[in-house]
């Protein structure tokens, strides 16, 4: 009983507060600096404000934040309709390799935005691959809005087809049946019964496609650059990234995008917090599937045309351009050849190298934000220290953080002179980017996991003897273990492939997978390109493939 | 576990301290595969190593801008000759001649800055795209090719920046207005107003970066590059030492190395027109082009004007 209660709890309490304040709260307080005294580069308080009336004044900013809000509420419209219609049919009747769709699901979650885009522009332009195949191209509706929104949508809709399935299949198995057995036909027991059921689920999954979507750089940057559709993430991008450079309008526009992205997650975690009935009680009945009698061929149908074109489409044009040996030879099989690929996996250094430091970068940001989300989530958790609600504030913030802003913060944080050392423009500063954009992930899993093992066993650690850490490293840690494990590699997977911050914050000499693809389209070659992204792709969803498997397991221990 | 965090301390610390190795940095504008021969062709000869952050100018300038505080690069090599004026002028550059730059002719050196090479701003045409070939500028706004054109970024783009600042003082700048009008579109960097082209989905390129397109129809893609007649725009690519760089001599060796009859058979490779004007081009050279006739030194003063003037043309 040597080390008891106050003395080691306050410790960490303290480190974790302050190493969550350099991560996480000084990169956001620069911003907020920034945007506020203009010329505080210089060391000068002079001007408050004037620059967020420069940036309003000028139209950018409202025209922006609002074309920033047509695109998220767009495709979180978008993914309803898709998303809906599937995971009914999925949750409540019993669809053929109902498995093996929720696996071809996984995969348009696993091509980043920006490779997707890329391939629609290589298919649906005039003489673009679906014209060489048809004689139709889909230009018009590719280069407009509602493109944009299609495409974000293609990629997000499998978190909200995840979310209600589960959902669906958890309220339809009891609430529907009831209703039924008092007349209710079927599409009157959804339409009043387990829809209105799901819904805190299917909204609190829609909010997080909506933050997921007003966070996207790629497709804007692609698409939305053609038709002077410009958002929030594309404005802070130009203005950090082309010269004359515009330190405080980015950050009058980051404040804007953090702003809507916190009141999408506070949203979000309201929603949850209320819990629907697919959260209480056991695991989904499987026994309450109907048959889908004749409706099996258009259900499969519907399920083939959503997985070809989120899917398969994206995918074969990938193949088919970094296959070609020259663009304007189009489809034909003599301008097929491996050249491409062989650049990738041998000859080009520059090429194997980036894939080399992504994978490095994902590896030592997925342990460095597991270890800071696993002790942050404990110290929450299990100490009684007066720091840990404010642990618990810095550790939630980065919700809100998109990929652009964090870039922004670890700019202004870390490129003023007067630090005696700096990470900037070396790799770490990409890690600290990494860590700080994902340690929602692991915080979420071990919280989870904390919360299931019974504070009786700390107890018991401690009246053997056992001190803080311990018990932490002894009895907690493996229990947390796999959980853990599912989160770092979901960190890894999202790191090795994040592009917008990656851009920004690159250090010299170095590339990454994600900034290597881009700068084959803006000045190199498309084919080498799309080779890289087709070997990333494979990457990023084989990886979660062992996520599932390692989720799976982790099922039966909780 | 100690051994997992231990692992990973090494391994944050070997990720800090190796940019400390470098020897010099170069920031360059594109091609990224002549920068890269550049420097490992550099490496092999002197043993001192290079490290590189290659973007367009945009990207090249805008760094160098965040990082004015902490300056980072000893040697930058943009596409655009008004960035070498405008940072002489501030005093950020080092004065250097190199002993190898007496075959490169007057107008392509300064004491602060010297070519590496010169690219041409031209039109690139899809010879399949069943469009008239065009022979100057105006083509490009005729009904023909209405929808059928894409330019270059100028705030991306150095060299593209050099055309608009021309044509605004030649021509005026309503020939982007009537471009814009005729459906042109501006996308991206040099390679992404290129790509549309070569795939057909666009007819031509408006302000196409020749050696680009000439590296592209070597590789066998069918695009051709057409210097207009009433004159083309040539961007020379200055190279420069900074003022602030830790590492003046060695800088000053890879403008040597450059400029060399190795360096410059590189820049040569990439259908650039190299500096010196004996080391053998590829391509047809200045005096072989008809070139617009503009004052460069006023169009550069007037950098964020022709710019917004742009924008505005096309409605952004």
């Amino acid at each position: 009983m040597r080390r008891q209660g106050g003395a080691p709890q306050g410790l960490l309490t303290a480190l974790a507060a302050v190493l969550l304040t350099v991560i996480v709260a000084a990169p956001f307080l620069f911003i907020a600096l920034q945007a506020i005294f203009p010329k505080i580069g210089a060391g000068s308080l002079a001007a408050p404000f004037s620059a967020m009336a420069d940036v309003l004044s000028a139209g950018r900013l409202p025209r922006a934040t609002l074309n920033t809000l047509i695109m998220g509420v767009g495709t979180v419209i978008v993914s309803a309709l898709i998303a809906v219609p599937l995971a009914a049919i999925r949750a409540l009747y019993r669809l053929p390799g109902a498995a093996l769709w929720d696996v071809i699901f996984l995969v348009p979650f696993m091509i980043p935005p920006y490779i997707a885009t890329l391939s629609w522009v290589m298919t649906g332009q005039p003489r673009g691959y679906l014209e060489q195949l048809t004689g139709q191209n889909i230009a018009g509706l590719l280069f407009s809005v509602p493109g944009i929104v299609i495409i974000l949508a293609l990629h997000c809709f499998p978190v909200v087809y995840f979310a209600l399935s589960r959902s669906f299949a958890a309220i339809g198995g009891r609430f529907a049946d009831v209703s039924r057995v008092f007349g209710a036909g079927p599409l009157r027991a959804f339409l009043r019964v387990t829809l209105p059921l799901a819904l805190p689920g299917l909204a609190a999954s829609l909010i997080l496609v909506f933050a997921m979507a007003i966070e996207e750089y790629g497709t804007p940057a692609v698409l939305g650059t053609r038709i002077g559709f410009r958002v929030l993430v594309t404005g802070i991008d130009e203005a950090i990234g082309d010269w004359p450079v515009d330190l405080p309008g980015a950050s009058t526009l980051a404040l804007v995008l953090v702003a809507m992205a916190t009141a999408a997650y506070l949203a979000q975690r309201r929603l949850l917090a209320r819990g629907g009935f697919e959260t209480t009680g056991s695991r989904p009945l499987q026994a309450d599937r109907r048959p889908l009698g004749r409706a099996t061929l258009p259900a499969l149908l519907l399920f083939g045309a959503v997985a070809l074109v989120s899917t398969g489409i994206p995918l074969l044009a990938v193949l088919a351009t970094a296959l070609a040996k020259t663009i304007s030879g189009g489809l034909a099989p003599e301008n097929l050849g491996l050249q491409n690929f062989t650049a990738v996996l041998a000859t080009s250094t520059t090429a194997r190298s980036a894939l080399l430091t992504s994978l490095g970068l994902g590896l030592v940001a997925a342990l460095l934000t597991g270890l800071l989300g696993a002790f942050a989530a404990f110290v929450v958790l299990r100490t009684r220290a007066r720091g840990r609600f404010y642990v618990d504030l810095l550790a939630a913030l980065p919700n809100a953080a998109p990929g652009v802003v964090v870039a922004l913060g670890m700019i202004l944080l870390w490129n003023q002179p007067w630090w005696p050392i700096t990470p900037y423009n070396t790799l770490s500063i990409l890690v600290l980017a990494y860590v700080l954009l994902l340690l929602p992930q692991p915080v979420r899993y071990t919280t989870a996991a904390l919360q299931q093992i019974a504070p009786s066993l700390d107890a018991a650690a401690r009246v053997s003897g056992a001190s803080e850490l311990t018990m932490a490293r002894r009895i907690l840690l493996p229990l947390i273990g796999p959980h853990l494990l599912v989160a770092m590699l979901l960190v890894f997977v999202v790191a090795a492939r994040e592009l917008v911050a990656s851009l920004l914050i690159l250090p010299v000499g170095h590339q990454t997978i994600a900034t290597f693809i881009w700068r084959q389209f803006d000045q190199g070659s498309v084919g080498l390109g799309m080779a890289m992204a087709f070997v990333t792709i494979c990457l990023t969803t084989l990886l979660p493939l062992v996520v599932l498997i390692a989720a799976r397991r982790t099922e039966d221990i909780g | 576990m100690k051994k997992l965090l231990l692992a990973t301390v090494a391994l944050s610390t070997g990720l800090c301290a190796q940019a400390a190795f470098a020897d010099i940095t170069v920031y360059s504008a594109g091609p990224a595969s002549l920068i890269e021969k550049l420097s490992t062709g550099f490496t092999a000869e002197t043993g001192i190593k290079v490290d590189v952050f290659q973007a367009t100018t945009g990207k090249v300038m805008a760094r160098l801008e965040a990082e004015a505080a902490n300056p980072v690069a000893d040697v930058v090599i943009s596409a655009s000759w008004g960035t070498a004026t405008s940072m002489a002028a501030d005093g950020k550059l080092l004065a250097y001649t190199s002993p190898n730059a007496e075959m490169v002719p007057d107008f392509l050196k300064t004491d602060y800055a010297v070519a590496q090479g010169i690219s041409a701003l031209a039109i690139a045409w899809n010879p399949t795209s069943g469009l008239p070939k065009p022979t100057d500028w105006a083509d490009l706004t005729t009904a023909e090719y209405k929808d059928m054109v894409t330019l270059p970024d100028p705030t991306k783009s150095g060299s593209m920046f050099e055309l608009v600042s021309a044509l605004d003082g030649v021509i005026g700048a309503q020939i982007f207005d009537a471009l814009a009008a005729n459906g042109a579109i501006v996308a991206g960097a040099n390679a992404d107003a290129l790509n549309p082209v070569l795939q057909g989905a666009k007819g031509a390129v408006f302000g196409a970066v020749d050696y680009i397109s000439m590296a592209a129809a070597a590789k066998g893609e069918t695009v051709e590059v057409i210097f207009p007649t009433s004159g083309a725009v040539v961007a020379p690519r200055p190279a420069m030492i900074l003022q602030s760089s830790a590492q003046p001599e060695e800088a000053k060796q890879f403008i040597d190395y450059m400029l060399s009859e190795e360096g410059q058979a590189m820049v040569a490779a990439t259908f650039l027109m190299p500096a010196r004007t004996d080391i053998e081009a590829k391509r047809p050279r200045i005096n072989e082009l008809t070139l617009l006739d503009f004052d460069a030194e006023a169009a550069y003063g007037a950098r964020a004007e022709t710019l917004d003037a742009f924008a505005k043309s096309f409605g952004n």
